[in-house]
């Protein structure tokens, strides 16, 4: 494993944009047939940085390698690479197979050839046969998901780029895609690299995911360790609504400053707690009396919004508990010192 | 329901009353070339089409013609060439100084015609410059230019500049980026942009007048003779001149058909 | 700083306008300063030919084609209003045909329609006076040669270029504001002075400006319509210039219009984004 080359590796890259830094000397090495997700609020670099991956423009400084093989310099249209784009930027003026033949067409590949690949990418992503001739200003905003999809594809790129493709998709449509597009990865075997805001979405599909403020990577690791042992603030309250809790010395104590609660064994800053991590039931090691302002029901869980001390606090519990508490009620909430995720900034 | 019913009614004389109205000086004018005394007397005791004949065998007609289409060509060249470059600073790249030039731009548009043909006369004269049909080429293109680029603008904001990436991305060089991607995307746009350069140019008349010196178009013509030692000829070659216009059209849109690149609409 | 083309794009238009429409203005204001009646343009600067447009009477046609601008921008709001309404509002395949008929004479040439209105209208044998008199046995007189034959003509040229920005005016009323105005308790009145008019500005802005702007040059339809009746602003000047070979004088002349012009495009301008309505 650690002796195979990397499928893309990067090393010091960097993308400058008048004084603004886009991409700030980022280095890492994205394994082969690897699903590598990039997450990032906007602002972040991170369309920035899969524009310098796909060749669309240069960095400023920086290389980047393709297994072992130098590619900073070459241009997109010479790169083993394919993007599918944000706008998904299909050629409107053609047809669905004209579209997912487009590459194939570049390369000088005999027509009917060309004609047998694109059947064959239009079943891969799931498409009928009779989607071939149409023009893809008549398919639907799924089905023209899966014409970038094919068309990306049709190049037979060894690495494909993910621009955030699915952002402008609706939410029961996009998770179906998600698990697609996961499935295509796996049946494929090709390197994907994927953009996206939303960590949520890249943790259905990713095999790892990088989080990216500013320009460069806060923490790399697998799903997993994105959600249990996430870095900072920054990369915990990515994943959704989370509460923090800051610890202070307090006439030599060590307290939960908005709570004025003990906190024995702090082992950092800033105690991170999911809202599923506070419970209703008064059983945990912290205790702590709340103010219920707000409830909801969410189905199989009722959240309730919290106001205790100084702090306002989410929490989530299994339906079927708290039922009797209501609107204006104070209540004795609980959280256990397992469930704490601790960090520094 | 029945107060419904008198509305349509209602909306429906309104359209009828405005298009009669529209139409009613175009038909007279096809009236009028079907008689055959100088002086019109409507009904016409005899109809004729000697005003046709002899406007086909005067060798005005045909100067009248080549010099309109030569303005009308030269315009259409001109403008869709630099409305196509120009709708890239108007719609494509967003550039520090953009949005004074879409303001400057249109001024032309938003100007007295007769005026801005006075003024170039005058300037020419001032240069030494005597005016032809070329000065009337640059008259035209003053007013029509910005126009057109307006026109393609309006394709060319609604254009993905990703696409010419992704045809990048896929392989393409840079010449098969335009040759694939641009030109057929954009082609609708530049299309109508000419469509509408032919038409204006080849009606215009208040540019014209002061601009054109001795090489007279058609509407100029039309113009004058109106004026001055009216005959059935006048409506005749107004009715020919307007056939050829038409007839222009439906060529260039059966050369689009030809052409076939399959629009997006 | 990624090198950002869009100036280069602009050059070749920059350049023409420059050229062709800055520079004839700058000289025309410059001629409009030498001395009456010279052809050079070396002589001392004065305002002498200002003083004497409006001593020696050349007020009037200015006015004149002020007047007659502002009616035909009336009239033709009034006219194209409740035309645009019904087009917009029955949406349709009927609809376009009857856009696409109020398009097309803005293409045949408006020599050929004026010409048109004047057989028409003509008396004794034209072809209302002629078909009235041999079907009805009727005779009737004849508003050719009148100012009111001039604006009937400015008002059939210029209806389609206030119709037209007026439908894009329409356009952005979307159809629920309407209905939300009506649920609040807004009468007819209301709701086209609340809602329709307001939504409506920008096309409504751009059809009179361009309306206004083009009938203050318009020569032709007093020309072949109004006789001797009426002398508009444009006949002046080339008077001056072809006839009385008094540049100087037609210069300044014509630096009234483009002041009267820019004294109108450029407020209404600045309140206008073009790009947004063309965007749509």
């Amino acid at each position: 494993m650690a002796h195979s080359p990397a499928a893309l590796s990067l090393t010091g890259l960097t993308k400058r944009f008048g004084k603004t830094t886009a991409v700030n000397d980022i280095s890492i090495d994205i394994r082969e047939g690897e699903f590598f997700t990039i997450v990032g609020p906007s602002g972040s670099g991170k369309s920035s940085l899969v524009r310098l991956l796909a060749g669309l423009d240069a960095p400023s400084a920086g290389r980047l390698t393709l297994r072992g093989q130098d590619i900073t310099e070459t241009p997109a249209n010479r790169r083993p690479t394919a993007m599918v784009f944000q706008s998904l930027a299909l050629f409107d003026h053609r047809t669905v197979g004209q579209n997912i033949e487009f590459a194939m067409k570049m390369k000088g590949v005999a027509p009917e050839a060309r004609r047998a690949r694109a059947l064959e990418l239009l079943r891969l992503v799931r498409l009928p046969e009779d989607y071939y001739p149409r023009p893809v200003t008549q398919c639907s905003g799924g089905e023209r998901q899966r014409v970038a999809l094919a068309r990306a594809l049709g190049s037979d790129p060894e690495i494909l780029f993910f621009d955030e493709p699915l952002s402008a998709i609706d939410y029961r449509l996009r998770k179906t895609l998600e698990v697609e597009l996961k499935e295509l990865h796996q049946r494929t075997g090709k390197t994907f690299i994927y953009i996206t805001h939303s960590l949520e979405e890249a943790m259905v599909m990713s095999d790892r995911i990088a989080i990216m403020r500013a320009g460069q990577f806060e923490q790399i690791g697998t799903p997993e360790e994105i959600y249990r042992r996430p870095m900072n603030r920054f990369v915990a309250s990515f994943m959704g609504e989370v509460n923090i809790l800051t610890v202070q010395q307090q006439g030599g104590a060590t307290v939960f400053a908005d709570l004025e609660l003990p906190a024995p064994d702090a082992k950092g800053t800033f105690a991170v707690l999911r809202p599923e991590a506070l419970s209703c039931d008064a059983e945990g090691t912290f205790c702590f009396d709340a103010h219920i302002v707000q409830k909801l029901m969410l189905g199989s869980r009722t959240q309730f919004h919290l106001r205790a001390g100084t702090a306002t606090l989410i929490a989530e519990v299994a339906a079927g508990h708290g039922t009797t508490l209501r609107i204006g009620d104070t209540a004795r909430f609980s959280f256990d010192p397992t469930d704490i995720v601790w960090v520094n900034s | 329901m029945k107060a419904q019913g008198n509305t349509v009614w209602l909306k429906a004389v309104w359209i009828g009353t405005i298009l009669t109205a529209l139409y009613l000086p175009i038909v007279s004018v096809v009236l009028a070339s079907l008689a055959n005394t100088r002086y019109m007397r409507f009904p016409h005791k005899t109809w004729t089409l000697d005003a046709y004949r002899a406007a086909a065998a005067d060798y005005t007609t045909v100067t009248l013609h080549v010099i309109s289409l030569q303005i009308a060509v030269s315009v259409v060249v001109l403008s869709v060439l630099l409305g196509t470059i120009g709708a890239m600073a108007y719609a494509r790249y967003d550039w520090r100084g953009r949005s004074l030039f879409q303001k400057i731009l249109i001024l032309p548009i938003f100007f007295p015609q007769p005026v801005l043909g006075l003024a170039l006369l005058l300037s020419m004269s001032a240069l030494g410059i005597a005016p032809s049909w070329k000065t009337a080429v640059v008259a035209h293109a003053v007013w029509i230019v910005p126009i057109v680029t307006l026109v393609i603008s309006i394709r060319m904001f609604g254009y993905d500049v990703a696409q010419e990436e992704a045809a990048f991305d896929l392989g393409a060089s840079r010449w098969q980026v335009a040759r694939e991607v641009t030109l057929p995307a954009l082609w609708p746009g530049l299309f109508s942009g000419a469509l509408f350069a032919f038409l204006l140019s080849w009606s215009n008349l208040p540019l014209s007048v002061y601009t054109s010196g001795a090489d007279t178009p058609l509407p100029l013509w039309l113009f004058s003779r109106t004026a001055t030692n009216y005959s059935p000829l006048v409506p005749a070659i107004a009715v020919i001149g307007t056939f050829v216009s038409g007839l222009i059209v439906l060529a260039l849109l059966g050369i689009r058909r030809a052409l076939f690149w399959p629009s997006a609409k | 700083m990624r090198r950002n083309p869009g100036l280069w794009y602009a050059m070749p238009l920059i350049l023409m306008m420059l050229l062709f429409f800055a520079a004839p203005l700058v000289i025309v204001g410059w001629y409009s300063l030498m001395p009456p009646r010279s052809f050079a343009l070396t002589a001392d600067l004065g305002l002498q030919n200002y003083r004497s447009a409006f001593t020696e009477g050349y007020g009037r046609p200015l006015m004149w084609s002020i007047i007659g601008a502002a009616l035909t921008t009336l009239v033709t709001a009034l006219l194209a209003w409740p035309t645009a309404k019904i087009l917009h509002h029955h949406a349709g395949r009927w609809a376009s045909l009857v856009t696409a008929l109020i398009a097309l004479p803005i293409f045949i040439s408006e020599s050929v329609r004026l010409f048109g209105l004047s057989v028409f209208l003509m008396p004794g044998g034209g072809i209302l006076a002629g078909t009235l008199n041999a079907v009805f046995d009727v005779q009737i007189g004849t508003i050719l040669n009148t100012r009111l034959a001039a604006l009937v003509g400015m008002i059939y040229i210029h209806f389609p270029f206030m119709l037209f920005p007026m439908l894009l005016g329409v356009a952005m009323i979307p159809a629920d504001r309407i209905e939300a105005a009506r649920d609040l308790g807004a009468n007819r009145w209301a709701v086209l002075r609340e809602v329709e008019l307001p939504l409506a500005a920008p096309g409504l802005l751009v059809g009179g400006l361009l309306t206004f702007v083009l009938c203050l040059g318009a020569n032709a339809e007093a020309a072949i319509l109004g006789g001797r009746a009426v002398t508009v602003i444009t006949a002046a000047i080339e008077q001056r210039f072809n006839y009385a070979q008094d540049w100087p004088m037609g210069a300044a002349l014509t630096v009234l219009v483009i002041l009267v012009t820019a004294a109108l495009v450029f407020p209404a301008l600045r309140r206008i984004d073009l790009g947004r309505i063309i965007r749509r």
